[in-house]
Formats: structure tokens, C-alpha cells, sequence
């Protein structure tokens, strides 16, 4: 079996969620809206316990957590439910970055055929947005900013304060992304001045199909969203349908263990990093991105001479990676974010990326650079 | 800090100097008089924990109920004797 490297595809889930998700499929199956019995009622305690928790990260109030199915329904809720807000004020303009992932990049364009005006700002050659390009970018019709904290594909950190500061004397709604990084970057996303937060439960170490948006208070305000879908009332309008107790548990406890272990995960992941920078040393790998903002769980390295598919067939039976996003590895498109970062074809089509969680057990180095010297010896 | 520490100045904060009645408070502290009990049961006691830290009389008061009041801590009390 080989060893995991690609959790910033999906990570694996934690034992004490899985015992956690099992006790609310096996016993305490209520459903959250029906709490005139012990079944209804263990569960909404159960949901409301789950808000709590995810609100404590973000430091945001228990009734700004609205859950969803996962950090692209998240980010569509986001961006699309703004749209009839932009139209009622002549507010059309949106900013982004070319980097994002393509869950923010497709409902904006979306939007930018509806006759929005879409602005996506580039990034410098270490992979980050440049802050004083987006408060030049800002107009008086701007509606939203929408940035992603971490980057999935090359880990790197996006300079949240600085943005969060060119925004404070602007009204524009700020959206963030926060996919790869809620819960491994704590402080960032805890700023007032975010309206809209996506996060992911399968990036935690929660199961798959459940993710939040954050709509934080304006003034006692909810952001002006239009729901996408209708039927139910649940969360509080934002976001009918019955209510997953059991995933809403898990994401919920992911988020509680991200807070409290955050420290001792870093540590472990920045020791599993080391040792993997150290053993690929004899192979000349070249960082895309300024490893200074690069978080402690993720690298994308080039490696000249072996192309990204060969390496990450050769090494399967070692060691699963990936060259891109998870959405779009199977389509062999080159990767938009190191596009977007302006590194050379040769780089591009020789990038993997690894990354890896405090579960990672350590893969044979020995053998993963004697597999990838015979690759480029090959090739 | 582990869950009961965490239980004890929440219950100690609210009946103390909150409105948390002694008929109450007292099911709690018998919780933390008998830990051994207890230590298996550390997801319903996060829970009763946050709702102490939520603690407000009027919970169910207004058009949205965003603390908890005597009825929610009674109940995780009866889970907590139960599970």
C-alpha cells in the first residue's frame, strides 16, 4: 500500500469522527427539525453544539454558521447570492485573483455573463496576491472581493491582513476561500472585516458532503443573500433541506481537534516537510512558490527532466501525489495557478504536489528517489 | 485543560456569579465529585459544558434562541445519566 501524499485533495478522516459520525447513523438518527421528541431533540442539541464549535474557530457568533454540502456549494452561496443585491445597487464590479480555485472561478463567471464586470487580479512570481494591486483595483461599484486564504495547489498563504486592511475603508463584501487553510492558519480568518467564509469538512479530517459558509453580522446584518435554493426554511433561510446530523457532528468535532491539536499538528507536519525536502535534495527539486508562505503541510516542487504524469505513475506503488487540483488531475490541463504565477512550460509540466496531515506515516524516501534519479536517467 | 477542569469553572462561573439555579448546579458537581463515571461520556460533556458557558434564563425569550436555559441543561444532565 502506498503512502497518502495528496491531502489537499481530501484528507483522511480522524478515528474519533468516524466513532462520532457512526453514533448518529447507528442511534441518535433524529432529525434536527422535528425536535417534539428525545430523537429530534439529542439531534438539534447536536447541530447546535456543531455551530458552536466551527463559530469558536473563526471567533464569529453560533447563528453566522449556515451549513452547506461542502466548500464549492459554500462558495456559490457566497458569490451567486449576491448577485441580486449587485443588480438592486448598480454594484457590478467583482475582484479575484487568476489563482482561485475553479469553485469561485466558474460562479464568477457565471456572473460575469449575466453582465457583471469580472476582474481577476495576477499574482506575483511566489504565488501570492498582491494587496496594493486590489486596492487600486477597487471601485465604487465593486460588490464583492472574493480571495482564497491558502492556495490548494501550492500551499501558499495569501496575505489576508494586508488585503483585510486596503479593504477597511471600502464597503465591498470580502468572500475568502478558506478550502485549505480553516483550521491549519487560525488567526487570519478570525478578522471582522471577512463577510463570507468558506470552509470544507474532507480538508479536516471530517467526512465528505459537508462544508460551511460563515455569513458574518454587519451592523446586526446578515450580508444580502439571495438563497439558491428554496423549500424548508432550515439555516435559517440560507440553505433548505434537511439537515445531515451525522456529518454536522464530524464537522463540528474536525473543527474543535483543529483548534485544540493545531499546534502539534504544525509541528509534526513541519518535520515530515523537512525530512521530505531533505531526502529529494539529490534530485534538485525546484519550490513553486515563496516557501516563507508555504504552510507546514503542503509542497509543489518541479522536478526538470520527468514529466508530472511519469512521476506520479512511476511512483504509485510508493507514494500517492498529484500535479494539480483534485478537480482538474484527471483532465491534463495545465495547472491554472502556476499559469497564473508565470513559471516556464518545462516547470509546469514537471510540478507535483505533496501534501500530506499528523496521520501521515513515513514513506520510503530511498526508494521515491531512486524511482524518480531512474525516471530522469529514462526520460 | 481537560473536559471536567473546563465543566468546573463553567458550572462555578454560572452558579456563582451567573443566574445558573442550585438545583442545577448541584447534578453537575456530583458529575465532577465522580469523574471516574463520567470519563467515557467526554462528547455529551463538551456539550453541557458549552451550554453552561450559554447559560442565560431568558433563552427562550425573542425570535431566535441563541443560549441555553434550564430545560437544555436538564436535558443533557438526563442523556448524560442515560448514555
Amino acid at each position: 500500500m502506498s503512502v497518502y501524499l495528496d491531502c489537499n485533495a481530501t484528507t483522511p478522516v480522524e478515528p474519533a469522527i468516524i466513532r462520532l459520525v457512526q453514533r448518529f447513523m447507528e442511534r441518535d438518527y433524529g432529525n434536527a427539525a422535528s425536535p417534539i421528541h428525545d430523537f429530534g431533540e439529542f439531534a438539534l442539541m447536536a447541530v447546535e453544539h456543531a455551530r458552536g464549535q466551527i463559530a469558536e474557530v473563526v471567533a464569529s457568533r453560533r447563528d453566522e454558521v449556515i451549513f452547506t454540502s461542502g466548500a464549492t456549494e459554500a462558495n456559490n452561496m457566497a458569490l451567486l447570492g449576491l448577485a441580486q443585491h449587485g443588480l438592486k445597487t448598480g454594484k457590478r464590479h467583482l475582484i479575484s485573483s487568476s489563482i482561485e480555485h475553479k469553485a469561485v472561478l466558474e460562479p464568477l463567471e457565471e456572473l460575469a455573463k449575466q453582465g457583471f464586470d469580472l476582474q481577476l487580479l495576477p499574482v506575483d512570481a511566489g504565488g501570492r496576491l498582491d494587496p496594493q494591486k486590489l486596492a487600486a483595483a477597487l471601485r465604487p461599484d465593486t460588490l464583492l472581493v472574493s480571495t482564497m486564504q491558502v492556495n490548494n495547489e501550492t500551499g501558499i498563504s495569501q496575505p489576508l491582513a494586508e488585503i483585510s486592511e486596503a479593504l477597511q475603508q471600502h464597503e465591498a463584501f470580502w468572500h475568502v476561500d478558506a478550502a485549505q487553510g480553516f483550521g491549519k492558519e487560525i488567526v487570519p480568518l478570525q478578522d471582522k472585516r471577512i463577510d463570507l467564509i468558506s470552509i470544507s469538512g474532507h480538508k479536516i479530517y471530517a467526512p465528505k458532503g459537508i462544508g460551511v459558509l460563515i455569513a458574518r453580522k454587519r451592523d446586526g446584518s446578515f450580508p444580502p443573500l439571495t438563497p439558491l435554493m428554496f423549500g424548508g426554511g432550515q439555516e435559517q433561510g440560507f440553505r433548505p433541506g434537511t439537515l445531515p446530523v451525522h456529518l454536522i457532528a464530524g464537522i463540528g468535532e474536525a473543527a474543535k481537534m483543529a483548534l485544540r491539536n493545531q499546534a502539534e499538528r504544525a509541528d509534526y507536519c513541519r518535520q515530515f516537510g523537512q525530512k521530505l525536502r531533505t531526502a529529494l535534495t539529490p534530485l534538485q527539486p525546484v519550490i513553486n512558490g515563496d516557501a516563507q508562505h508555504l504552510l507546514p503541510h503542503t509542497i509543489n516542487i518541479s522536478l526538470p527532466g520527468i514529466p508530472s504524469d511519469k512521476a506520479i505513475k512511476g511512483l504509485k506503488r510508493l507514494i500517492a501525489v498529484s500535479s494539480t487540483s483534485a478537480c482538474t488531475s484527471h483532465t491534463r490541463t495545465p495547472s491554472h495557478v502556476l499559469s497564473a504565477m508565470g513559471l516556464p512550460e518545462q516547470i509546469i509540466e514537471s510540478s507535483i504536489r505533496l501534501s500530506w496531515s499528523h496521520l501521515t506515516p513515513e514513506p520510503d524516501w530511498e526508494q521515491v528517489v531512486a524511482v524518480l534519479q531512474t525516471l530522469r536517467e529514462e526520460n | 485543560m481537560n473536559i471536567f477542569e473546563d465543566l468546573k469553572q463553567a458550572v462555578t462561573e454560572q452558579y456563582e456569579h451567573g443566574e445558573l439555579p442550585k438545583w442545577l448546579a448541584d447534578p453537575v458537581y456530583e458529575i465532577l465529585e465522580n469523574r471516574d463515571q463520567y470519563k467515557d461520556k467526554e462528547y455529551l460533556l463538551e456539550i453541557l459544558t458549552a451550554q453552561l458557558k450559554e447559560y442565560d434564563v431568558y433563552a427562550e425569550a425573542g425570535c431566535c434562541k441563541w443560549a441555553y436555559d434550564h430545560e437544555d441543561v436538564q436535558r443533557t444532565l438526563r442523556w448524560i445519566a442515560e448514555s
